[in-house]
């Protein structure tokens, strides 16, 4: 790691680059760290490694051509995005969805959810130094990828939506394989419970670590399990209800601090009321179509533009489209919850100690392609 | 309500701009608001003052303007309003970093894909362009363009 001594009056402040080939950075994060002994005295992360220029790509490619390139940027919710931009061209091109269509999405979405989630569960806990977590959420995540993998044909960068639809229907396997996922889950969560949730090194490592508030929140639009760990219930499916989720019973887990543990408690239940959506979602799967036939290849929407909110496996998530009538979109805009989630870090890092920082980063659950974009 | 408290103070706030309703729900927000360049910050520090949040801050090239799009919104639900400033190639629009510190960020992005500057923000270095940067990628002068029209274009 780079290591610049300056003498500043008496005080000796080093500067100090974390990353951006840092492990526990995700990606190619930078943060330039100017610190006081141990001590972070000023905080600027460096990002743009990742810029591929998606909203460029937008507005040169038709609309259905984008839709690979939509689950690249978050690449750990990827069908998640894919799921937004579907929506937001359907809003904006009046394309009817079949009802069995809305719970595949639901079905698929959630099961992402989890998985991004275990991602996270896993890598986060061994940046702070716990191993075996990791090795046995990747095992779980492995059966939803094997269980998408029937469906989508991939195993990360789903391109499973259609306008109107799904790709393909979902059969008897998949359902019997996500049942199956469903209920080796009910004894994991007790499982993690013990070996992490009430483990006390765990604990002191998080509690009261990285302090986030509701104005701090409200201040840098903090959106998604980081927000709603300071006891702020809002999230995009229950305030702004897509597709079907207005018919599911499910809670939205807060917390009350905004330290580090209560977004680690925020996710840890996030997880299993993803399990209870798609538990009521088999159960109330309809029979139909699951595309709806004779949508045209070539697109073009009428003049006007779409906003359209979803909930991503960090936060809200948002596709501003403008159409001028042709197939391609004028603007194609893309608002990504990690771009806020990370910029809070500015205010959070001062203060905190170096080791600190790192189980700050993690705890935020940041992934640096989905900023740049 | 937060979304009545706001709407009363924007139409105090600015009484010759009318809200523009949007029942389809296609564009996302309750209504919008155009606003002068000289009232963005005015109308941020009523968006502060109601406690709403600052989602996006985008900007759409014209051939004939800059069009800036910010998107507020807050923890109840359909809460969402778009505000929009027309800003013309040569013009300097104010910042509104000192009143949502996630703008910073905000701006510094607009500025090194569209090149549009904010006075009064200090820190406008590339942040997703390599530092040097000197052009401005989501112009439609730049690279290979589908279309550039007139702003009525679209909008009418």
């Amino acid at each position: 790691m780079d290591e610049l001594e300056k003498i500043e009056a008496d005080d000796r402040v080093y500067s100090l680059n974390l990353g951006p080939q840092h492990p526990s950075t995700h990606g190619v994060l930078r943060i330039l760290l100017d610190l006081d002994g141990e001590y972070i005295v000023k905080c600027d992360p460096v990002i743009g490694y990742g810029h591929r220029g998606h909203e460029k790509m937008g507005e040169n490619r038709q609309y259905k051509q984008f839709l690979p390139n939509t689950s690249r940027m978050d690449y750990l919710s990827g069908l998640l995005y894919n799921h937004g931009f579907v929506l937001a061209v359907e809003k904006l091109a009046g394309i009817k969805v079949p009802e069995r269509a809305k719970y595949i999405r639901v079905i698929a979405s959630e099961l992402n959810r989890i998985s991004s989630h275990l991602l996270w569960f896993g890598t986060y806990l061994l940046d702070i130094g716990g191993i075996t977590p990791f090795l046995y959420a990747f095992d779980d995540r492995e059966h939803i990828l094997d269980t998408l993998d029937t469906i989508t044909g991939s195993r990360l960068t789903y391109s499973y939506c259609r306008f109107g639809g799904v790709t393909r229907d979902i059969d008897s396997k998949f359902i019997d394989m996500t049942r199956a996922f469903l209920k080796r889950m009910e004894s994991r969560w007790a499982d993690y419970e013990a070996l992490v949730s009430k483990n006390v090194i765990f604990i002191h490592r998080t509690r009261d670590v990285g302090v986030i508030d509701v104005n701090l929140a409200r201040q840098y639009g903090v959106t998604g399990p980081n927000l709603r760990a300071c006891g702020v219930a809002f999230d995009v499916r229950r305030s702004e209800p897509y597709e079907v989720y207005d018919r599911f019973d499910f809670e939205i887990p807060t917390g009350t601090r905004g330290d580090a543990l209560d977004r680690y408690d925020v996710r840890f239940r996030e997880m299993q009321q993803s399990c209870r959506i798609i538990e009521q979602a088999l159960e109330q799967l309809p029979e139909g179509e699951f595309l709806t036939p004779k949508v045209p290849q070539k697109l073009s929407p009428p003049k006007g533009e779409v906003y359209t909110a979803f909930e991503s496996a960090r936060g809200l998530t948002a596709y501003y489209l403008v159409s001028d009538g042709s197939p391609a979109p004028y603007r194609c805009h893309i608002r990504v919850p990690s771009f806020g989630n990370l910029n809070v870090l500015n205010d959070v890092l001062p203060g905190t100690m170096v080791a600190d920082a790192i189980a700050i980063l993690g705890s935020i659950d940041v992934v640096i392609p989905e900023i740049d974009r | 309500m937060r979304i009545k408290d706001i709407e009363s103070r924007m139409q105090n706030k600015f009484p010759d701009s009318p809200l523009k309703g949007d029942d389809t729900g296609v564009t996302g927000a309750k209504w919008s608001i155009s606003v002068p360049i000289s009232g963005i910050r005015d109308a941020a520090m009523e968006f502060d003052a109601a406690g709403f949040f600052l989602e996006s801050i985008t900007a759409l090239d014209f051939q004939d303007t800059f069009e800036l799009v910010y998107h507020f919104n807050c923890y109840e639900p359909g809460s969402r309003v778009t505000v929009r400033m027309l800003c013309g190639h040569d013009q300097v629009p104010p910042t509104i970093c000192d009143i949502f510190r996630s703008a910073g960020w905000l701006e510094r992005e607009v500025h090194e894909f569209f090149g549009i500057k904010f006075s009064g923000n200090e820190d406008l270095r590339p942040l997703l362009l390599p530092e040097d940067a000197d052009y401005h990628p989501l112009r439609k002068t730049f690279g290979r363009v589908g279309a550039y029209h007139k702003r009525e274009v679209i909008y009418g």
